[in-house]
């Protein structure tokens, strides 16, 4: 039972070996070691983000009435709340050894329901751009794109990673190794869902109250 | 209250307990973000609206952690990976909200006192 | 450049480098520019002449380059930050000889040896060099060499993301070398403060140089930040709780959670910087709402942190040898943990004071002075600790202590200088002078460059297996204190009488004999350099009569002694169960120290890898390609990079197997030789009796 303690939620390692548990904690705790430090780099974008939110910052440039469509965030939100708690799925069919089938399915829905928010997301910034909220039109616009996009290219970088994952179950198959990986990742996709309730939190909500 | 599954693995044990766990974590997230939504369209003061908006994030931020990411201070790694969070928090205050400290000073002192209102608003120090 | 962009060279053409300048005008300055490009060239060359004469190529590709020991990764840190440190000091003689002959005139504005703007390329490599290419990597490689040996562990908790950063932080180096030869590095100091280093006033390749140099070595530090937190918390000997580590782990671990949460400041402030350059954002411009008073923010929330980075290691091989070489137990551990602890944290609280003139309010300045304040205290502690340690000690003059009370000497004054420039009030009259220059230099040579070649010298015969000529190492000691105290103590002065930083020229006739003396500690800095390489080309040279196998040559205290030198890959024959503080002290104390663990097994070490190599080299070529604006290349490192991650993912990688009956054998043999030799005591430290086992009934540490 002791050598089960601690272990990370999810993580059913095939022998009940010291070593590869202890691995399997230096490594998952790394990765949130790793997520804290990309947290700091949101939370001076948040920072900054507010710093340039006044008529000075915005520089004449059309301003967060103009730009932003609350109905998309509100779908957004919707796909990312759904796309996080997706990854139950994966995380239980891995710690209930449902089979490789299942964790695929579940992967790959969770990667549709990330696709989808970044659909959404881009026709935003398209559209953004088209009635001149161009990045390059205003300090308070440079912020605000850079935070949104960095936000987004974090769930691009959370689909391709979740797709070498479908790739690295079919060659190598679920053992030890890809379990961990699986249960970082979780915490990837996760992480994302908090970064993002701050976004449309402070970014969208607050300035249009 | 239910269990969080903080890896204390029996194999015969069923997964109900922890479906549970992410369904209420869904619900009260699905509720918080509906409400600070439904508050950002509402007709109350700017102040109430700002203040539901923030109370609802830190809330739904709460709950991730302990749902989704299964944060608690139950003992062994979860418990390590809560202490790690917080401390970030607490350095993420100290930087965000100096960041906010001086450029909102700096910014009074540019001339636009009136203008700045804006920057007021507690947007800055929520990272999570 | 001429202004025109190919689509396969970008920005590149035949007139990027310093000869182009020199066939315009052939001055001391163009010469010098060429001269520095053609060093680099030749240096290239007789580097692959030798390599490949002594058929070192293979040796070098299989037994470091490829290797994940984090033992050979931190020499392989330190030799870079070797290399790199020379052309920093070379570079600031250079400074010190063109401010000794830049007296001019108001109508005659260019004089002295270089030109201002070749003189601002001097001053803004120099500082870039030195803190992120000889500073951070002397440190990190200490660390990586020591840390893992104190904990009792084989190992980084992930050697192959430690290659890696190694790998990044050399592809940034090689960046800044590469400047010397094509194009031009920036001319806005080693902060690149916009919007001076905007596309408008600086529409050349050299901020982009520092830019992605920070960039890509950035991401290598934080990853080797987030490594050492996990090595501590995670790879620690059975039985070696954290009061029981040794100081230098406590300070490593202030290092890593100081490069978690303050690179990213650097690596956000670096990226808008880049944004603002090459897609025509506005966060640090002066039109369209930008706001470059931002960029000062966030580049102090990293560049404070940044100073105590560089000093706590420092601290921590100071709590060693001063512990060690007065074979007395360390004063004061519990406030030295909690004072190194109270620093990290406190670091992350005073960053404004880098820019108290930048016209915040009073009560800002006050704030943010106070809290400056504060953090000499900690500091005041620790260096009463080390004196109350060395006090009634039998202190050997080694090479270490002359260093270590060079440091006491300076280092104290360096702080109280700071204690001044924290009052807002008085930082107003001194702030960009020289003052400050002199302050800084005060703390970073005294404490950072004392403190790693202390190190240095204290635990090369760990990694070589013979010690280092203690005579050598104290003229070396010497010289870099007098050449200090030569070079900078005039700059206070200087100061003081309001020449500005980073002039290239000045008017006052009375500056002369301050830039004479302070130009003459710059050979003397020089001449420390040649000696210390004479250091260690004499040692190696007699590296017979200087060897220590037995591996414990100064009778030390921590685990790292237990070993034979050099050390063998595997560091352990079986992983040390932790009693005490000082366990291979206490071990001593208890009698026959050096009995075979009663079995062996089976070692497990990670395999060989050119992964770091491989993401190294494409991350240069992902800089390079983005300095020059050649896009496809850009595009191309990129997807290269993402690639090897991907690929490696897929493979199924096994560890090496070291079979247990090798690891006996070598560590009978070891034993054997130990149980043979005749044990020293302190007063033959230095004599060729020194075989590195030394004599237990001396208190060690």
């Amino acid at each position: 039972m002791s050598s089960n303690n601690g272990l990370y939620p999810g993580l059913n390692l095939g022998s009940v070996h010291d070593e590869a548990h202890q691995q399997a904690e230096a490594t998952v705790f790394g990765f949130w070691v790793f997520l804290m430090s990309d947290l700091i780099i949101f939370g001076i974008l948040f920072a900054s983000y507010a710093s340039y939110l006044n008529p000075i910052g915005m520089a004449g440039a059309p301003g967060p009435q103009a730009l932003f469509n609350l109905k998309s965030v509100a779908i957004q939100t919707a796909f990312l709340l759904f796309g996080g708690v997706a990854y139950a799925g994966v995380s239980l069919s891995m710690k209930y050894d449902h089979g490789a089938k299942k964790l695929i399915g579940w992967l790959l829905i969770c990667a549709l329901l990330g696709g989808g928010f970044l659909f959404f997301e881009i026709s935003d910034f398209i559209d953004q751009a088209a009635k001149g909220g161009k990045p390059q039109a205003s300090g308070w616009l440079s912020s605000y794109w850079l935070l949104v996009g960095l936000h987004g290219f974090h769930v691009f970088s959370g689909i391709v990673w979740i797709l070498a994952m479908v790739g690295q179950i079919l060659t190598r198959g679920v053992d030890d190794v890809v379990k961990v990986r699986l249960s970082m990742l979780g915490v990837f996709w996760h992480f994302l869902d908090l970064i993002w309730v701050g976004i449309f939190s402070f970014v969208f909500l607050v300035p249009l109250a | 209250m239910t269990r969080p599954n903080t890896g204390e693995l029996q194999p015969e044990e069923a997964p109900g307990a922890e479906l549970k766990s992410y369904a209420v974590g869904l619900l009260v997230s699905f509720l918080l973000s509906a409400g600070a939504f439904a508050a950002a369209f509402s007709e109350l003061p700017t102040n109430w609206k700002v203040i539901i908006i923030c109370l609802a994030a830190l809330l739904q931020i709460m709950a991730h952690l302990r749902n989704f990411l299964h944060l608690n201070f139950s003992g062994g790694q979860s418990r390590e990976d809560l202490l790690l969070v917080m401390f970030s928090v607490c350095l993420l205050v100290i930087m965000a909200g100096g960041t906010w400290y001086i450029m909102s000073d700096l910014s009074g002192r540019m001339h636009q006192n009136g203008a700045d209102h804006a920057m007021e608003r507690p947007a800055a120090s929520q990272g999570l | 450049m001429s202004g025109q962009s190919s689509p396969t060279f970008g920005n590149l053409d035949w007139e990027v480098t310093p000869y182009t300048d020199l066939l315009e005008h052939v001055n001391s300055s163009t010469i010098i520019g060429a001269g520095a490009a053609s060093v680099l060239v030749l240096g290239a060359f007789a580097g692959i002449a030798l390599l490949t004469y002594m058929r070192w190529w293979k040796p070098l590709f299989r037994d470091w380059l490829t290797s994940a020991d984090a033992k050979k990764i931190g020499i392989m840190y330190i030799a870079l930050a070797l290399v790199m440190m020379a052309r920093g000091i070379i570079e600031g003689l250079v400074m010190r000889a063109h401010q000794a002959t830049a007296l001019g005139a108001l109508d005659k504005a260019e004089t002295g040896l270089v030109a201002p703007d070749h003189f601002a390329q001097l001053f803004s490599t120099h500082g870039t060099i030195m803190i992120f290419f000889v500073a951070m990597p002397l440190l990190i490689g200490l660390i990586n060499f020591v840390l893992p040996q104190q904990l009792g562990a084989r190992d980084m908790a992930f050697p192959v993301l430690n290659q890696v950063s190694l790998g990044l932080t050399a592809a940034g180096a090689g960046l800044v070398m590469v400047s010397l030869l094509i194009g031009d590095f920036g001319t806005g100091g080693w902060t690149m403060y916009p919007p001076y280093t905007g596309l408008d006033y600086s529409p050349g390749e050299g901020v982009d140089y520092w830019l992605w140099a920070i960039l890509i070595s950035g991401v290598g530090s934080t990853l080797t930040g987030m490594n050492f937190a996990v090595t501590i918390f995670k790879s620690r000997a059975p039985g070696m709780h954290l009061m029981r580590m040794p100081l230098f782990c406590w300070t490593s671990l202030c290092v890593a959670i100081m490069l978690i949460y303050a690179m990213p400041a650097l690596t956000v402030s670096s990226a808008m910087l880049a944004l603002d350059r090459y897609a025509g954002f506005h966060f640090f411009t002066n039109a369209s709402g930008g706001n470059m008073m931002n960029y000062a923010n966030i580049f102090w929330m990293f560049g404070h942190p940044e100073v105590y980075i560089l000093i706590l290691p420092a601290f921590g091989v100071f709590s060693e040898i001063s512990s060690t070489y007065s074979g007395k137990r360390l004063y004061g551990y519990t406030s030295l943990v909690i004072a190194s602890m109270s620093i990290a944290v406190v670091s992350f609280m005073v960053w404004l004071h880098h820019f108290f003139t930048m016209g915040q309010s009073a009560g800002v300045n006050i704030a943010f002075g106070i809290a400056t304040m504060i953090i000499g205290i900690p500091t005041g502690v620790k260096i009463y600790d080390w004196m109350a340690t060395m006090w009634r000690g039998r202190v050997r003059i080694t090479a270490p202590v002359v260093y270590l009370v060079g440091f006491f000497l300076l280092f104290v004054i360096g702080g109280l200088s700071g204690i001044i420039l924290a009052n807002p009030s008085i930082d107003y009259q001194v702030h960009n002078t020289t003052f400050l220059v002199a302050h800084f230099h005060n703390v970073i040579i005294p404490g950072v460059l004392y403190g790693m070649l202390a190190g240095v010298h204290y635990w090369f015969p760990k990694a070589f297996g013979f010690r280092l000529d203690e005579s050598w190492g104290r003229r070396t000691a010497l010289l870099f204190v007098g050449g200090f105290i030569f070079t900078f103590m005039p700059l206070y002065v200087l100061g003081l009488m309001g020449l500005p930083r980073r002039s290239p020229t000045f008017q006052d006739p009375d500056f002369l004999p301050w830039m004479y003396i302070a130009s003459f500690g710059a050979v003397l800095m020089l001449a420390a350099l040649f000696c210390l390489l004479w250091t260690f080309w004499k040692s190696y040279r007699h590296r017979m009569s200087l060897s220590v196998p037995g591996g414990d040559p100064w009778n030390g205290s921590s685990l790292e002694w237990s070993t034979p030198a050099p050390v063998p890959e595997w560091t352990f024959a079986s992983i040390p169960k932790v009693q005490a503080r000082g366990d291979w002290g206490e071990t001593k104390r208890a009698g026959d120290p050096w009995r075979a663990p009663d079995s062996y097994a089976d070692i497990e070490m990670p395999a060989n890898t050119a992964h770091g190599l491989i993401i190294a080299g494409m991350a240069f070529a992902l800089g390079f390609a983005m300095v020059w604006h050649i896009w496809w290349l850009a595009a191309l490192s990129f997807f290269a990079i993402t690639a090897a991650l991907i690929w490696r993912g897929m493979r199924v990688i096994e560890p090496r197997i070291i079979p247990a009956r090798q690891v006996e054998e070598e560590d009978r043999r070891f034993r054997e030789y130990v149980a043979g030799a005749t044990p020293i005591t302190r007063a033959d430290e230095e004599s060729e009796r020194n075989r590195g086992v030394p004599d237990c009934s001396e208190f060690a540490g």
